[in-house]
């Protein structure tokens, strides 16, 4: 075995940027109980380091190749290295950068979890799990990086591990996530074999001399991972589940970068991709499935969280869509934009959930537009921007996927994307209603309503009851930079071609493959007014039913009779999960229940059990001899000795 | 003139079977213990004789060492006798079977 350690110029810069976070969490997890709230601030500390760095790195990394620090080698075409390029550099700077925010927000969510300092030690775990996947320069490393990122998830989604629905969420999301890194590693099996090397420069510039079927089977392996981690249908059941986590850790994980692992890796294995149109065909459909799938969901939701976890997946079924039909510039814009405006929803949820007291269910809000300004603020411009209202980024990015479908070839694909939109915004603005309109239907108290400010400092309860909140520009702050962007992130695509955001791009990936004819070939300010359109009925269709002032009347009784009149198809989000529990679960459980009532008591258990019984008969047999007459023994002696003699004495008359 | 080998012969056979005879037959431990002496006496004498026969020595000095451990034997058999008589209060072999499997 050949180690060899190679440090270049470039790798004190990268290798400080994926190390930073790690070194927080070993921090942290170490002085947990001195640091308490301060870990906050640590760990906020070390993911903004590391994010400054990435930014400074922005040129070297936007060249061809892009920054590479070879770290380690094993052997021939087994080396682990750092790389940092144009693809790596836009999630490195989401994951540090709305990662470094969601930190500082958590600070004040988390203000009187006594494990706070686990929480930050957690959340730094996965900043620099998520960084291994998407800096590594080879396979092994993005594999490495995926199951580190599906533990720190499963860490977070169970922190809260008291509650029984946490844990079973966690556990689940971990299986399903584990499916999925299994078909990863038959892919990695299969590219090691095809080149005798894991880095993706060695696999990228040999996948020209693949076979169709071999690419075809990396590709299926990658995007089984891809659909488990993304959560596209039918893997998706985990993330709904997976609200059971801190609100922090649902808008950092389940919304802006661990879902989104799924477009990185198709976006990554672009080469190989753009070899075989069927696999294109595959990924493009399942993400739209999911995201017609995860809109339609979104409907029927009452959880605010869970509303967004649908949306969540319905967006990145857009992307992955995007990646899928060779669309690779506009679902990774689409993926930017995404974290941002997600993330500030996301937020923005967890501090309307926090002022009530833990209420999750919109029929116990309304009417906070009032008693919640910025919050309202921050909840409507992440709204205008997944639904991709105009001039915010979502127009951008979402009208970009739904546009270049049709100019892929896929008309069919176009129409899922721009019906899509229409039901994302029902469902958004649907939220948006219930939540900020009307009267309030809570039972939290006015002056608990607690967007007062408050005392920093006090950890406990006051005697009267009253919780003492963190100070609310530490919730506040990260919203409101993330405002920002959630406006403006799209504006680096205007220019088209000569934009920043295709220039920076333009060289990463090879020319998007399955570009067909055109067939219904119509331009893109059509297309954009389609969708439009069909966005504003979405609206209006939201407003006629939960927005004007006579939908609003009598506003909890019907929302209460609009669940039971739900759809049962819906209520059972399409019955995923009981058909996974009869598909998969039940012949699990019936295979085992077989293997031990008939297999380990008739197979295993008989096969010891003949063993010893051999055993047994031959002890009994000897034991015959062992009389303990020592007369006995004598005579066998005797009787032995007079064979020896008869035996030599036949020898010698035989001679 | 010399006796012939073949009555050494025979006479040690014959001791050695009487021996064989007491062990084997015998209940008694000092019997049985008296039966093994005339048993190592029997190949003491075949022994002395084929050593005169052929003319070598070192039959004499392997009987010397045959009856150092016959001593030696005839020691630590009574010993045993005696411990068996203390516990069980009778010296019958066939009674004493505790190592019976």
């Amino acid at each position: 075995m050949n180690l060899a350690f190679a440090m270049t110029a470039a790798s004190p810069a990268l290798l400080s940027i994926w190390l930073l976070p790690l070194v927080g969490a070993i921090v942290i997890w170490t002085l947990g109980p001195q640091l308490r709230r301060n870990a906050g601030y640590l760990g906020s500390a070390f993911v903004l380091v590391s994010f400054a760095l990435a930014l400074a790195n922005f040129g070297a990394a936007g060249n061809a190749t892009g920054l590479r620090a070879p770290l380690v080698t094993w052997g021939p075409g087994f080396a682990f290295g750092l790389q940092l390029d144009a693809l790596s550099l836009l999630w490195t700077l989401v994951i540090t950068g709305v990662g470094g925010l969601i930190h500082i927000y958590s600070i004040g969510y988390m203000w009187t979890d006594r494990a706070i300092a686990r929480f930050f030690a957690y959340l730094n775990f996965f900043v620099f799990s998520m960084l291994t996947l998407v800096l590594a320069d080879n396979v092994v490393g993005l594999l490495v990086g995926w199951g580190l990122v599906g533990l720190a998830s499963y860490f977070l989604i169970g922190f809260w591990f008291y509650k029984p629905t946490a844990v079973a969420a966690a556990r689940k999301a971990f299986v399903i996530n584990v499916f999925g890194d299994i078909g990863i590693m038959f892919a990695i099996f299969a590219c090691y074999a095809a080149t005798g090397s894991i880095a993706f420069s060695d696999i990228f510039a040999k996948a020209g001399t693949f076979s169709e079927p071999l690419v075809l089977a990396i590709c299926i392996g990658l995007f089984i991972g891809a659909m488990a981690k993304s959560a596209q249908v039918p893997l998706h059941t985990w993330l709904p589940d997976a609200m059971e986590g801190p609100t922090p850790v649902s808008a950092l994980i389940h919304a802006a970068t661990m879902v989104t692992a799924g477009v990185y890796l198709i976006a990554r294995f672009a080469p190989l991709w753009n070899l075989s149109p069927t696999a294109q065909e595959m990924v493009a459909v399942v993400g739209a499935i999911t995201m017609v799938t995860g809109a339609i969901l979104g409907m029927a939701q009452w959880d605010i969280k869970r509303i967004l976890a649908c949306s969540t997946m319905s967006q990145i079924g857009y992307m992955i869509m995007g990646v899928g039909v060779g669309a690779y510039q506009a679902g990774v814009l689409h993926f930017f934009t995404h974290a941002f405006f997600k993330a500030q929803l996301f937020l923005g949820a967890g501090l309307i959930i926090h002022a009530l007291g833990d209420e999750q269910d919109v029929r116990k809000m309304g009417g906070l537009y009032r008693k919640m300004p910025f919050t309202f603020a921050a909840m409507l411009t992440g709204t205008l921007a997944i639904i991709g209202f105009p001039f915010f980024s979502g127009f951008y990015s979402k009208d970009a996927i739904i546009y270049e479908a049709l100019e892929h070839g896929h008309p069919i694909l176009f129409f899922a994307g721009a019906l899509t939109a229409g039901i994302t915004a029902y469902y958004m603005f649907r939220m948006l209603f219930v939540t900020f309109f009307g009267s309030y239907r809570g039972d939290v108290p006015d002056a608990m309503l607690a967007i007062a400010p408050p005392v920093p400092g006090a950890y406990a309860a006051h005697d009267d009851g009253h919780v003492e909140h963190a100070p609310t520009w530490l919730m506040q702050a990260p919203v409101a930079v993330l405002m920002v962007p959630t406006v403006i992130a799209g504006y680096l695509t205007i220019g088209g071609e000569s934009s920043p955001w295709y220039r920076y791009f333009g060289t990463l990936f090879g020319h998007g493959g399955n570009v067909a004819g055109v067939p219904l070939a119509i331009p893109e300010w059509a297309s954009t007014i389609f969708v439009l359109v069909l966005v504003t009925l979405g609206i209006v269709v939201a407003y006629l039913r939960y927005g004007n002032p006579p939908a609003l009347i009598g506003a909890v009784d019907r929302l209460r009779g609009e669940a039971l009149k739900m759809p049962p198809v819906l209520a059972h989000a399409f019955y995923v999960d009981a058909l996974i529990a009869t598909a998969i679960v039940r012949p699990a459980n019936a295979l085992g229940g077989a293997i031990s009532r008939y297999v380990d008591p008739h197979v295993i258990d008989a096969g010891v059990r003949d063993v010893a019984w051999v055993a047994g008969m031959l002890g009994a047999l000897f034991r015959a001899l062992q009389t303990g007459l020592v007369r006995a023994y004598a005579l066998t002696i005797v009787v032995g000795a007079a064979c020896f003699i008869a035996y030599f004495a036949y020898l010698g008359t035989a001679r | 003139m010399p006796v012939d080998i073949a009555n050494y012969i025979s006479l040690s056979t014959v001791i050695f079977f009487i021996g064989v005879i007491g062990v084997v037959t015998r209940r008694n431990p000092l019997i049985v213990l008296m039966s093994i002496e005339l048993m190592f006496n029997a190949a003491n004498l075949a022994i002395v004789a084929f050593s005169k026969l052929w003319g070598n020595n070192a039959g004499h000095i392997f009987v010397f060492l045959v009856v150092t451990v016959a001593a030696a034997e005839a020691a630590i058999g009574l010993a045993i006798v005696v411990q068996v008589f203390r516990r069980a209060k009778h010296v019958d072999l066939d009674e004493v079977a505790g190592l019976r499997g």
